[in-house]
């Protein structure tokens, strides 16, 4: 009964013992089950084409579930204007990490998905966000939907399915690479095709007088159509590029896990240092530094130093590991300082919030362990943010997880500028900040003296 | 040295220290004599700088305010708790904690030296604290006081807890303080300590300073009578006197006497006299 009542006494830890589970549970729930709506991919959209094909294209895509497409983009200045996006627009967007990646409907978009029964597909690019690879085949599969969805459209349209057919039959008729036998079977599937939407033409009356003895229009045999001869046809070839700073470098999945292993690392020293001024407190050590000729704010600040020397040690060892046992490739070394700095600062500010709040050094512990969970679970490090329902996802911006993982990701491929760096860097600040300020405001100094 | 004027401190309902005017010369050592919950510790605090009064003033005479890291840095404090990092060697605690004086270089390694052989530790300086006794703790623990030479020592129950052996080298030590012309402020609730070392005693109850003087002062305003006890054969007289010797005297006079004891007052029975309870209780 002593230890049950002494655990009920300290509240942080009965909180972490009873009421966080609850939540953490709660939290997955939600994540599984898709409450809170599900995930729209987020994808930027280039039209280069500007057809009319395009554009239906484009609206397809717009209307499609779980996609969430962004087609302009703002100009700079007092009076931003609407501007429609450009490939170099999508490409900035996807490497601040704004969309998973950029659409590209390429000129002769239009002109081929006119030609798709004659093997033609349309093409379309991807520019995928490299850490995204798991969306590229949902986006690939997602591209070929509304492309099938198209190519039903138009059959559903005797009109266009007309001008297709006719089109797919004078390509095929010119080709050199198809048999003349495979020419007549394709001529009497055009025909069929046409009939199908109510536009009959010769071709049909062709098939119409067929042998009907088994074979193919022209004497071709089943097995010799179905053969194939080289012709996989499929409506629209996605190419999917992944979007990094230089694509002539090689890359590596370690450059992305060791953004996130530094995040850990930091989160790390956060669990590390958090509870030590609630047991410097408990063992009398604080009350010897609060006696000495020094001011508490340099106390504070002691304790923050000794801890962002901590963070940048620990995100040093890890990014040299990385750099020199698994070729990962600081491209930004200037960029990569002002990571390690600034999220240095962010991890401390949330180390001083930690120890601030915490009155002993068990609910230190607790509120360390949950802190680093919560904001991990929130933040992309243990479930990739996409992942997350919407709501959470803007949570996730709470999170110094995500910010320190952005910038680490812009120093070695995002390709992040100065102007990129700006707002993962002054989120971190911030949260150095008010990290400091709310921390050392709850820090309580001293003890009941009576004796 | 130290002054209190009408020094007020509660916690929420509890009245910690209650009005206490108090003022220590300089180069004596003044024992603030009071049981447990007393207020000792709170004054003390009060009187370093950890605490803020809620009314009244803490001043170091020509220094300023106790408050102010510069006249913190002339007073040298350990506390009642072990304030000391159990993971570091007994010379790292004292280069740390010296360094927070300003201290550096030679300076520093030689005050590191000075002290750790002042208490006894010098051979141990290179052990981790978490490897020594409660009473070598206790040791360093002043030996962190004593570091930056301050004029003027506040010691919170130095001797709490040690063996015998540790507790001689800590009176001693203090005993050498004194020497040194140190003014030294120390709380215990051990009136043997106070009566061997201290200059003056101020008795504190229930955060009000009860007497404040030199050992015979207050044992001969507030010890009552001294009892000798007269044995004769089996049976025991008890007579209270306040002329021991001339009772004595008169007692062997009237012959038939096989034993005699004297029991003179002593600062338990000044305490005992003040608030109707032992200093223990």
């Amino acid at each position: 009964m002593k230890d049950l009542r002494l655990l009920l006494r300290d509240r942080g830890n009965a909180f972490f013992t009873f009421v966080f589970p609850i939540l953490f549970a709660i939290f997955f729930g939600i994540v599984f089950s898709g409450s809170g709506g599900s995930s729209p991919m987020s994808v930027a959209l280039v039209d280069e084409d500007g057809s009319d094909r395009s554009a239906a294209f484009a609206e397809d895509l717009a209307a499609a579930d779980g996609i969430k497409v962004t087609r302009a983009t703002h100009s700079e200045g007092p009076t931003p204007v609407a501007v429609t996006l450009t490939r170099a627009a999508g490409e900035v967007l996807v490497r601040r990490g704004k969309a998973v990646a950029c659409i590209v409907i390429p000129k002769g978009f239009g002109e081929s998905s006119g030609n798709v029964l004659a093997g033609q597909p349309v093409r379309v690019e991807a520019l995928m966000d490299p850490s995204r690879n798991a969306e590229a085949g949902l986006l690939t599969g997602k591209l070929n939907e509304i492309a099938l969805m198209q190519l039903g459209k138009s059959f559903n349209d005797p009109v266009q399915m007309k001008s297709m057919v006719d089109k797919a039959r004078e390509t095929i008729n010119k080709s050199s690479e198809i048999s003349g036998p495979r020419k007549l079977l394709f001529n009497a599937l055009f025909s069929s095709m046409t009939n199908l939407t109510g536009a009959p033409n010769k071709a049909a009356t062709d098939i119409d007088t067929g042998t009907g003895t088994g074979t193919g229009p022209g004497g071709v045999t089943s097995a010799d159509a179905g053969t194939g001869g080289g012709l996989a046809w499929r409506p629209i070839d996605v190419s999917v590029t992944r979007l990094t700073a230089n694509l002539n470098e090689p890359r590596n999945s370690y450059e992305i896990s060791f953004p996130q292993g530094v995040a850990w690392g930091l989160m790390g020293c956060v669990t590390a240092f958090g509870p030590s001024l609630a047991s410097e407190r408990a063992r009398g050590t604080l009350m010897r530094l609060t006696t000495a000729p020094i001011s508490r704010r340099q106390i504070l600040l002691g304790k923050a130093l000794a801890c962002f020397i901590a963070c940048v040690t620990v995100q040093t060892l890890l990014m040299l590991v990385a750099v020199l046992f698994f070729k990962v490739q600081v491209r930004q070394p200037g960029v990569m300082l002002v990571a390690v700095l600034c999220s240095s600062l962010g991890f401390v500010g949330i180390m001083m919030l930690m120890a601030g709040m915490s009155r002993t050094e068990g609910s230190a512990s607790g509120m360390g362990r949950a802190l680093v969970l919560i904001l991990a679970m929130i933040g992309g490090g243990t479930i990739p943010l996409f992942l997350l329902p919407p709501f959470m996802q803007t949570m996730s911006s709470v999170s110094p997880f995500k910010w320190a993982i952005l910038a680490f990701e812009g120093a070695i491929w995002r390709g992040f500028g100065w102007g990129d760096m700006l707002l993962p860097c002054v989120v971190l600040v911030g949260f150095a900040v008010v990290g400091f300020v709310v921390g050392a405001m709850f820090f309580r100094w001293g003890e009941r003296f009576s004796d | 040295m130290l002054r209190l004027t009408d020094v007020r401190k509660s916690f929420g309902p509890t009245i910690a220290v209650d009005g206490l005017t108090l003022e220590i010369r300089p180069g004596e050592v003044f024992g603030l004599l009071g049981p447990n919950g007393a207020g000792k510790t709170t004054t003390i605090s009060l009187a370093v700088g950890l605490l803020r009064p809620d009314s009244g003033t803490v001043e170091i005479a020509g220094w300023g305010l106790s408050t102010d890291p510069k006249v913190r840095a002339k007073i040298g404090f350990a506390p009642q708790a072990l304030a000391i990092y159990e993971q570091l060697t007994a010379e790292e605690n004292l280069r740390f904690f010296g360094r927070l004086y300003g201290l550096s270089g030679r300076t520093l390694g030689g005050r590191v030296t000075h002290v750790l052989n002042a208490v006894g530790l010098l051979p141990r300086r290179s052990d981790r604290a978490h490897r020594f006794s409660g009473g070598m703790k206790r040791r360093l623990n002043l030996a962190v006081a004593m570091l930056h030479d301050p004029p003027m020592l506040l010691l919170d129950e130095p001797t709490a807890g040690v063996d015998p052996q540790s507790r001689h080298s800590i009176l001693e030590l203090i005993r050498a303080l004194k020497e040194q012309g140190r003014t030294v402020v120390y709380t215990t609730h051990y009136m043997e300590e106070a009566q061997r070392l201290c200059d003056r005693v101020g008795i504190i109850d229930k955060g009000k300073l009860l007497a404040i003087g030199t050992v015979n002062e207050l044992v001969g305003r507030f010890g009552g009578k001294s009892v000798l006890t007269v044995e004769r054969g089996e049976l025991e007289e008890r007579h209270d006197t306040d002329d021991p010797l001339k009772e004595i005297t008169r007692v062997l006079a009237a012959g038939d006497v096989s034993g005699v004891r004297i029991d003179r007052p002593d600062l338990e029975s000044v305490f005992l006299s003040l608030t109707g309870r032992s200093l223990r209780d």
